[in-house]
Formats: structure tokens, C-alpha cells, sequence
């Protein structure tokens, strides 16, 4: 029975048609170790393996589409309902095959290099991020969205991000600069060196990281070397809670300056430490706490 | 064996302690001027130099001195206990007790006055373990005292191992480096000075019987030792200053086991001398250990118990090839 070639053509017309549809649905993304990733939809079902990946996926409208994170993924409250597989070191590889994603998030500094190839080999589509600037996080927002079907809010994201850090820089920047010490921890002393982030933005708000010039990463410092560079504010990157011991131990040490005009600060590590959206708000509290500092003697 | 006159050797090392401590108190990441702090203490008023000299490096040094001391004369005493030239504080396991409890209070967040207490009774603990596991049956054999010592130390080393594995690494830091040996910033105390003196003064006292047990068990009873009471007493005695030592400045190793060896290796076996002479050189050894750790690679810090081997192992290998040498001659 032969067709009406009428209808022969709507047909070619109509399998043309669902083809581009098809085409359009596609999605192929350069990852941040230069890989190629591609979809034939936008993903429904993604694993994220780091807690600021869950962080930005979120803050770009795919949080429902995320079905499994790793443990610490506690931004936003919703994540914390959603399945565990396992911590971003130690990945829990069974648990993520058995959600069946169609896309999973990895982040290729921190999860084993070894446990992401096996995961392509068992045929799941990985795509490696590494956000290690602040343009990096805006760009993982781009990235993201494109993967999971938001581009607009993505893109909306990311800019708005963008212009927050960019407005916080030329707000204090040029301000009075001033000498600030920023410790991880108390005990032994961690801080940090000019090639980390936080030093980037110690400086982006008009201060100067004391221990900048160092080589390692998180060096180790004595409280010595501390008092001998006389910093005129402190920072604490601290968790949520009661200020930890170490940081009311500086009152001992009047002779720093931070100390004798009492500009020790805290600010939330969950913010500062963690390359998703809520930088900004550690941006902010650095900026915030080293421009208390230009207020002289309280 | 060749020997040096011990109480020539003991005021050398009375000297070298001193001057330890003026190094100590001279180095830094901060370049200090004796005159001003020689000034403040005349005045009375502070300066910066005085503060790091007073209240950062004297109290460190001070509390070098008294656990080097605290670990070198545990290592004698657990030598001679167990008859072992291997022996050292941490064998018996009471570091290791010490320090799961101490890791526990970390990773629960407690504050640091709390984990030196979770590490005295870790300590304890462990010590009261072993005591009962080995006594059995009112036979207190060296070899079974050993055995459950070792065991219970590679128990707790496990223990460990597991903390370090299930911590979140914001807690591994403060973790690693009570591990490799650390002290805050706050001296000995007045406790631990006193049990050094208390224990140093004990020891000397039963020196002797030291001598005699060192000899062997039955000839120690015949010349009317109770080797029974005194082997009780020196496991106690090292258990207890070890559990001082560790829970002040962490683990630190090496200075137990070799400080005794290379003491024996200068002035011979005598025990009156070889513990006052231990508990010198522990004590310099440790603020010298102190002061490159933090001098180093300033302003960076390096745990102490790193730079203990790091000068320990050449030195005690020297000590060793000379006296060989001097034998061969």
C-alpha cells in the first residue's frame, strides 16, 4: 500500500523535525581538565561528589535533580535529605551505581583520580570540576546549568555572583591597607599563603596577608612569628558554634597590635573554605572585619 | 667499657644545660635584644623582647627540659625493668593509651586543657591494664609483662589508625602534630617539675638495687633485694612520668630509648650515675630539639618529635662507631 505522497512528506518533515529536537537536546561540555562531556539530554539523576559542586548546583535551580552527594554536603537543608555516597575521598562506588545517574559531578583535585576513571569504565558520564577562584566558581555555575538544563539561571548566577565579588573589590580595595593574620587553626597554628584564595581576598579587601611570602600552602607558623609581624587585625576561620579556645588565647600577646585595639575577628569557615555561592558572604565577613580594623583603638 | 669520670661528665652536662637554655631563650623567628629584655626585668616594664623571652620561649624551653628529662629517666627505668636495651617509655604501651584517649577528645571537640586530662587517663588506664593482664598468676614474669605490653601498645596503635581514618580533616591537624610531639605555649607547671625531682631523687636512692637487678633476678634476691617490689615500683614510677611527658607535649620519641645508651656509652652502667646524667642530657637534648623546631624553617613550625630523630640518629650513631673504635684500639 503506497502512501499519499502527501503524507509522505509530512512524515519526513515531522522525523526531521523531532531529529533537531533531538539535536538541540544535546548537551556537550569542555570540563575543567579540558575533557569533553556530553549528554543526550540534560541530566535528571546527578551525583555530586564534593559539597560545594551540591552547593552550586542548587544555587542554579538543579537541586531536585540532584539523587546522591557525599557526607558534608550540608548547604542548602534540603541536600542533607538527599542519599549519601560515601566522602569525597573515599567514594562509596556501589551506592552511586545503584542511583543510576545519568551524570556525575566529580571534583578532580579531591576525589581519587583512580575512583572517577573506574566509574567512566563501569559507563557513567563523569564531568571533572575544579573551582579554584572566584571566576572559577562563576563559571562552574555556567557549566552546570548548561548540563542540567538552567542555563538562564545559570547565567543569571553567575553574574550576579560575579558583580557581587567585583562590587566588594572596588568597595575596599583601595582602602587603607592594612596587616592581617589569617589562621585556620589553633593548635599548631595554620595559616595561609599568598597563593591561596583567602590571601587573594585578605587582598581584594585592602589587606595584606603577613605570611603571603610563604611557599607552603597552609604552613605551620610559631606564635613568634606571629608577634614579630605585628598584625593589625586577626581572622579566625571558625565553624559555626562557641569561638574555639586557640582564639581567645591571642589576649595573652598585648603587644600585637590586632590585640591591643581588640580587632580579633571569626568568620564562618563553611563561607570562606568552600568554593560554591556563599563565598561571597565570606568575602563580605573578610571585608567587613578588616575595615573594623580601620577604625583604630576601641 | 670505656668510661669518663661520671662527676666530671655530670657538671659538663649541669653546664650544657644552662647554656641550652640561653640558646633556647636567644633564638626565635623574632630577633631579640638582650638589653631590652635585661632592662624590662630591671624596670618592670614590658617590652615585646621581654614578652617573647618570658612568656613564649622560657616556658617552652622549661617544659623541654622537664619532659626530656621525664622520658630519658622512664627509659632508664624500663630498661632495667625489662632487661631489653630496646625498651623505651611507649613499649609498654601507656603513650598509646594516652594517646587514643587524647585523639577521642579531639575529634569530640574538647578543649585542650580536656585532652591533656583524656590523656592522663588514657595513660593510667593503659598502665592499670597491662599491671593487671601480666600479674596472672602472682608471677610477675618479664616476658609476659612484655608480650602484653607490646600487644596493647599495637591495640592502641590501631585505635589510632582508626581515629585518624574516621576524623573530618579540620580535626587532623591539631591530631598529627600531638602525634609527632608539641608543645603549646604554656610551661611544665609546677607538677611535673616536682615528679621529675621527686622521681630522680627516688631512683637514685634505690640506684643500687638497680645495679643488682640489672645483674639478674636471682643473684638481685640473694644480695637481698625484693626484686618483686622494686620491679612494681619502676614500672609505676616509668608509667607514671611517662604518662606526664605525653600528655604535655604528645608523643615524642627516640629521646627514651637512646638518651640512656648513649649516657651508659660515655660514663658506664653505674646507675647513680647514669640517671641524674639521663635526666641531664634528656633534658638538653629535648630543648635543643625544641628550639630547631621552631628555628628551623621559621616562621614555620615543625613538630619536635621530627627533629629529636633527625639529630638523635647521627648523634647516636656517632657515639656508637666511636666507641667501637676506641675498643678496637
Amino acid at each position: 500500500m503506497t502512501l499519499n505522497p502527501f503524507l509522505r512528506l509530512i512524515c519526513s518533515l515531522a522525523t526531521l523535525l523531532s531529529l533537531s529536537f533531538q539535536a538541540l537536546a544535546t548537551v556537550s561540555v569542555v570540563d575543567d581538565t579540558g575533557q569533553n562531556v556530553t549528554l543526550t539530554a540534560p541530566a535528571t539523576r546527578i551525583i555530586s561528589l564534593a559539597p560545594n559542586i551540591t552547593e552550586i548546583l542548587f544555587h542554579i535551580g538543579a537541586g531536585a535533580q540532584v539523587v546522591g552527594v557525599v557526607s558534608y554536603s550540608d548547604f542548602p537543608p534540603e541536600a542533607l535529605k538527599i542519599a549519601g555516597v560515601g566522602t569525597y575521598d573515599q567514594l562509596d562506588i556501589e551506592a552511586i551505581l545503584k542511583l543510576q545517574p545519568d551524570l556525575v559531578v566529580g571534583w578532580s583535585s579531591g576525589n581519587s583520580a583512580e575512583d572517577l576513571k573506574t566509574l567512566e569504565e563501569l559507563g557513567l558520564t563523569v564531568y571533572r570540576n575544579e573551582s579554584k577562584t572566584l571566576e572559577d566558581v562563576a563559571s562552574s555555575m555556567q557549566q552546570f546549568a548548561a548540563l542540567t538544563g538552567h542555563s538562564a539561571m545559570g547565567n543569571t548566577q553567575s553574574a550576579t555572583f560575579l558583580e557581587g565579588t567585583l562590587s566588594l573589590q572596588k568597595r575596599y580595595q583601595d582602602r587603607k591597607n592594612l596587616r592581617v593574620f589569617y589562621q585556620i587553626w589553633g593548635d599548631p597554628i595554620y595559616t595561609v599563603n599568598g597563593h591561596h584564595l583567602i590571601s587573594h581576598l585578605i587582598d581584594q579587601c585592602g589587606g595584606t596577608n603577613i605570611f603571603s611570602g610563604l611557599e607552603t600552602l597552609a604552613p605551620v607558623v610559631t606564635t613568634e612569628s606571629v608577634i614579630e609581624r605585628n598584625p593589625e587585625v586577626i581572622v579566625a576561620g571558625v565553624y559555626p558554634g562557641p569561638v574555639p579556645e586557640w582564639f581567645g588565647e591571642w589576649n595573652k600577646w598585648s603587644g600585637i597590635e590586632a590585640v591591643k585595639s581588640d580587632h580579633l575577628y571569626t568568620i564562618d569557615t563553611n563561607h570562606i573554605s568552600r568554593m560554591g555561592p556563599r563565598i561571597l558572604l565570606g568575602m563580605q565577613a573578610m571585608c567587613e572585619a578588616i575595615d573594623k580594623g580601620r577604625e583604630g583603638r576601641h | 667499657m670505656p668510661t669518663t669520670h661520671p662527676r666530671r661528665t655530670l657538671l659538663l652536662l649541669l653546664g650544657g644545660a644552662i647554656l641550652t637554655f640561653v640558646v633556647a631563650l636567644s633564638f626565635g623567628s623574632a630577633s631579640i635584644s638582650w638589653l631590652k629584655v635585661i632592662e624590662s626585668l630591671r624596670t618592670g616594664a614590658t617590652s615585646l623582647d621581654y614578652t617573647v623571652v618570658m612568656e613564649l620561649r622560657l616556658p617552652r624551653a622549661a617544659s623541654a627540659f622537664v619532659v626530656g628529662g621525664m622520658l630519658a629517666l622512664a627509659g632508664v627505668l624500663m630498661q632495667v625493668l625489662l632487661r631489653n636495651p630496646l625498651a623505651d617509655p611507649y613499649i609498654l604501651g601507656t603513650s598509646g593509651g594516652a594517646a587514643v584517649a587524647a585523639l577521642t577528645a579531639m575529634l569530640l571537640g574538647w578543649h585542650s586543657g580536656l585532652v591533656s586530662t583524656a590523656a592522663a587517663v588514657g595513660a593510667m588506664f593503659s598502665m592499670a591494664l597491662v599491671f593487671f593482664l601480666a600479674r596472672g598468676r602472682g608471677d610477675w614474669a618479664i616476658t609476659r609483662l612484655l608480650l602484653t605490653g607490646v600487644v596493647l601498645a599495637a591495640g592502641w596503635g590501631a585505635g589510632i589508625s582508626f581515629i585518624l581514618a574516621v576524623s573530618p580533616a579540620s580535626h587532623l591537624y591539631g591530631m598529627l602534630f600531638w602525634l609527632m610531639g608539641d608543645f603549646n605555649d604554656a610551661g611544665p607547671g609546677l607538677f611535673r617539675p616536682l615528679l621529675l625531682i621527686a622521681s630522680l631523687t627516688g631512683t637514685m636512692v634505690i640506684a643500687r638495687n638497680l645495679n643488682l637487678i640489672t645483674l639478674g633476678e636471682d643473684r638481685a634476691e640473694a644480695l637481698g633485694v625484693h626484686t618483686l617490689a622494686v620491679r612494681i615500683g619502676i614500672y609505676l614510677l616509668a608509667s607514671i612520668l611517662t604518662a606526664a611527658a605525653v600528655t604535655l607535649a604528645g608523643t615524642i620519641g627516640f629521646v627514651g630509648l637512646v638518651v640512656p645508651h648513649m649516657v651508659r656509652m660515655v660514663i658506664g652502667s653505674n646507675h647513680s650515675s647514669v640517671v641524674p646524667a639521663s635526666v641531664l642530657f634528656g633534658g638538653i637534648l629535648l630543648v635543643l630539639a625544641e628550639t630547631l623546631a621552631r628555628t628551623l624553617i621559621a616562621p614555620r613550625m615543625l613538630p619536635v618529635g621530627v627533629i629529636t630523630a633527625f639529630v638523635g640518629v647521627p648523634l647516636f650513631l656517632y657515639l656508637l662507631r666511636s666507641g667501637l673504635k676506641r675498643q678496637d684500639s
